[in-house]
């Protein structure tokens, strides 16, 4: 009986083929129930999202399970199954472990530390268990598997930077003013991503929110979706005045926020800080807009080269999440190794302190004369004498477990302590 | 006794000081934990070399400007920890602690026992403000250097190690202004009864003394930066400025007083 996962994703397989394999939620229940039917396998899982799919599971022989569930899966979907079988990876006991551990930290993601994967690991757990090929050694993997993700995500900083354009405006601002309660947002222009910004700082608390825009109805339409207040175009200079952070996306040619529009803003401002998000192409404000004292102005590009840092820094953090994760392997795998050995250490011992019990008794019942003293000194005596002689076998146990061995040491105990059929 | 202890603090200043700058560029988490109990031992040790100091001489130890300095670093290093855990300011270290590693350097060589020029309550009041007062003008300046530091980051639109562990701009410019709206009134009393006490003393308000010219100097950039701040809308970068430059006064201050011993003794 062995774990193992096998599947294909981002890394070796095109999307040509993984959309060709791709199932969604009905089809992956309808899967698991085929795949139990045929009995290759004890228990399954099936997780299907569009960067990967992936079944892990415990069979008796997990070469002929793995074959006969993509077999079914290439089946369900209508793919030739040697198309699919040159890009599948297959990874046994202690490297499905750490797979699993890695694929729900996000660490196997196309963009490290994205947080759906978690989501769709639990969605694809509780699939399974839907269709009861969830069993015990599957329940412990995964439902540690998710104490990992978590762990990985506060102790780690893999999911802590923007790798968004809009996000990382958002985050920008933040630098900027701390925090956002309060902060008046003015948005030049109705672009989507503008909005994707404008919604993002309102979730942070930014308040009130202006739209200008050339088309007034589309102003007014863009401001009662956000929440805000439509201004009249010409009136910009106005609106500038009232406002912490500027989202400019218009179609202009020309730049529509001048130096000579902010320049006297500066001085009134006593020192609040002026923060300008220009993602339009062409830009929408001067470039030397930047020099001002207290204003500071990220175009396009600039945001770009903040998300390409947050970037390197997820990938920085990522070594550590490796680290997390491998220490994790080591523990789940000492664990489950244990648990393995611990039901012949337990009947080891009680059945010596059986015969240990049951000669002290008797020799005692010789000695009526014995003080308290002489009966405690024999009681500590025999389980000292036990205890010493256990200590080497218990330890041989473990160890063996740890090495992945233990079968032939747990029926060497069981024989020679007359253990019993185990 | 006290110089053992004394010796043992610096050492763990210096270890804490270089954890700390670590921490700044490497960001792990346990260079900051090293770093904080580092300090924290360092501290204990101090404290106790200062109580040892008490006993040998039976008056606290601040009659001279090397053990006020002293003082003054362990008053810097103890804020340092609070406002570390208060604002969770894990980078602050990395800013206070050279300076107190520096200052604690100059306080270190005790030389020997000279019988205080001034004695009277006063005496303890004058040094105890004037060391309140320092010691807030330490933050200022740590503050200052770390929105220096931000701003040019923002500036420059490429972040590195410092954009993701500096605080944000609004928060560091708050505390230089709160630090110096805290550090001046002591600095400012302490200096005033100075002047009082050497007036009542000497005689005269103006005689030469190094430290105390030096002080006016450095109370006169704060004076100017609080009067810019309060009134004249200063902030940011120019607020910041000008608290290096105080500090650098406040520091050429203390730098006279040790190097060119006048009536503050040495």
């Amino acid at each position: 009986m062995a774990l193992f996962v096998a599947g294909l994703s981002h890394r070796n397989a095109p999307v040509e083929l993984r959309e060709q394999l791709a199932v969604d939620d009905d089809k992956v229940r309808e899967l698991l129930r085929d795949v139990a039917a045929t009995g290759v396998v004890r228990e399954a899982l099936i997780l299907s999202t569009c960067n990967r799919v992936e079944v892990y599971a415990i069979a008796d022989v997990p070469g002929e399970a793995r074959t006969a569930t993509f077999r079914q899966l290439c089946r369900h979907r209508g793919v030739e199954p040697a198309s699919v079988e040159a890009a599948l990876y297959t990874h046994a006991d202690g490297e499905a472990v750490r797979h699993a551990f890695r694929v729900a930290s996000s660490l196997d993601s196309m963009m490290i530390g994205e947080p759906q994967i978690l989501g769709q690991v639990k969605n694809a757990f509780a699939l399974a268990q839907s269709c009861e090929t969830v069993g015990p050694a599957l329940h412990t993997l995964f439902t540690q598997a998710f104490t990992v993700a978590k762990k990985v995500r506060t102790e780690t900083e893999i999911a802590r930077h923007a790798v968004s354009i809009s996000f990382a405006a958002v985050e920008l601002a933040k630098k900027i003013f701390a925090g956002l309660d309060g902060k008046a947002v003015l948005l030049v222009g109705a672009g989507k991503m503008s909005e994707l910004a404008a919604r993002h700082l309102i979730e942070q608390g930014a308040f009130p929110l202006y739209v200008a825009n050339r088309t007034w109805a589309r102003a007014r339409e863009l401001a009662r979706a956000l929440a805000g207040t439509a201004v009249p175009f010409d009136e910009l200079a106005t609106a500038l005045a009232a406002v912490d952070i500027v989202i400019t996306s218009t179609g202009a040619p020309e730049p529509v926020i001048r130096r000579e529009f902010v320049q006297p803003l500066v001085h009134n401002r006593r020192g609040r800080p002026l923060f300008f998000i220009d993602i339009a192409v062409p830009r929408d404000v001067e470039n030397s807009v930047n020099t001002l004292d207290g204003v500071y102005c990220y175009d396009i590009d600039d945001l770009k080269q903040v998300v390409d840092a947050n970037i390197r820094e997820r990938l920085r953090e990522a070594h550590r999440a490796e680290a997390l994760v491998e220490r994790e392997v080591a523990k789940f795998l000492a664990r489950l190794g244990d648990v393995e050995v611990i039901p012949t250490i337990v009947s080891l011992r009680e059945r010596l302190e059986i015969i240990r019990s049951g000669e002290v008794k008797r020799t005692l019942a010789r000695l009526p004369g014995a003080t308290p003293e002489t009966r405690e000194a024999i009681e500590a005596l025999s389980a000292a004498i036990v205890n010493k002689i256990l200590h080497a076998p218990i330890t041989k146990l473990r160890e063996s477990s740890r090495a992945g061995s233990p079968r032939s040491w747990l029926e060497l105990v069981h024989e020679l302590f007359g253990l019993g059929r185990k | 006794m006290h110089q053992t202890l004394l010796t043992l603090a610096i050492i763990g200043y210096v270890a804490a000081t270089g954890l700390a700058l670590a921490y700044l560029v490497q960001r792990d988490e346990l260079l900051h934990r090293l770093a904080s109990l580092a300090t924290l031992a360092a501290w204990v040790l101090h404290t106790s070399a200062l109580v040892a100091r008490a006993f040998e001489l039976g008056r606290p130890p601040l009659a001279s400007l090397p053990e006020a300095v002293s003082v003054a670093v362990w008053v810097v290093v103890l804020l340092e920890m609070w406002l570390e855990r208060r604002y969770g300011l894990q980078v602050l270290g990395a800013f206070v602690l050279p300076v107190a590693l520096a200052f604690s350097l100059q306080s270190t060589p005790m030389r020997p026992l000279i019988e205080p020029a001034l004695s009277g309550a006063w005496v303890w009041v004058h040094i105890g403000l004037a060391l309140v007062g320092i010691a807030a003008f330490v933050f200022n300046f740590a503050g200052a250097l770390m929105y220096l530091l931000q701003e040019r980051q923002l500036r420059a639109k490429r972040p590195g190690a410092l954009y993701y562990t500096l605080p944000a701009l609004a928060t560091l410019d708050r505390l230089t202004y709160r630090t110096l709206a805290l550090g001046f009134p002591f600095l400012t009393t302490g200096l005033l009864l100075g002047v009082i006490w050497a007036g009542a003393a000497w005689g005269s308000v103006f005689t030469f003394d190094p430290l105390a010219l030096s002080s006016y100097v450095a109370w006169a950039v704060y004076a100017a930066t609080l009067a810019g701040r309060a009134a004249g809308g200063w902030h940011g970068r120019r607020a910041a400025y000008f608290a290096i430059v105080g500090f650098v006064a406040l520091v050429l201050t203390l730098g006279a007083g040790l190097l060119f011993p006048g009536k503050h003794g040495g």
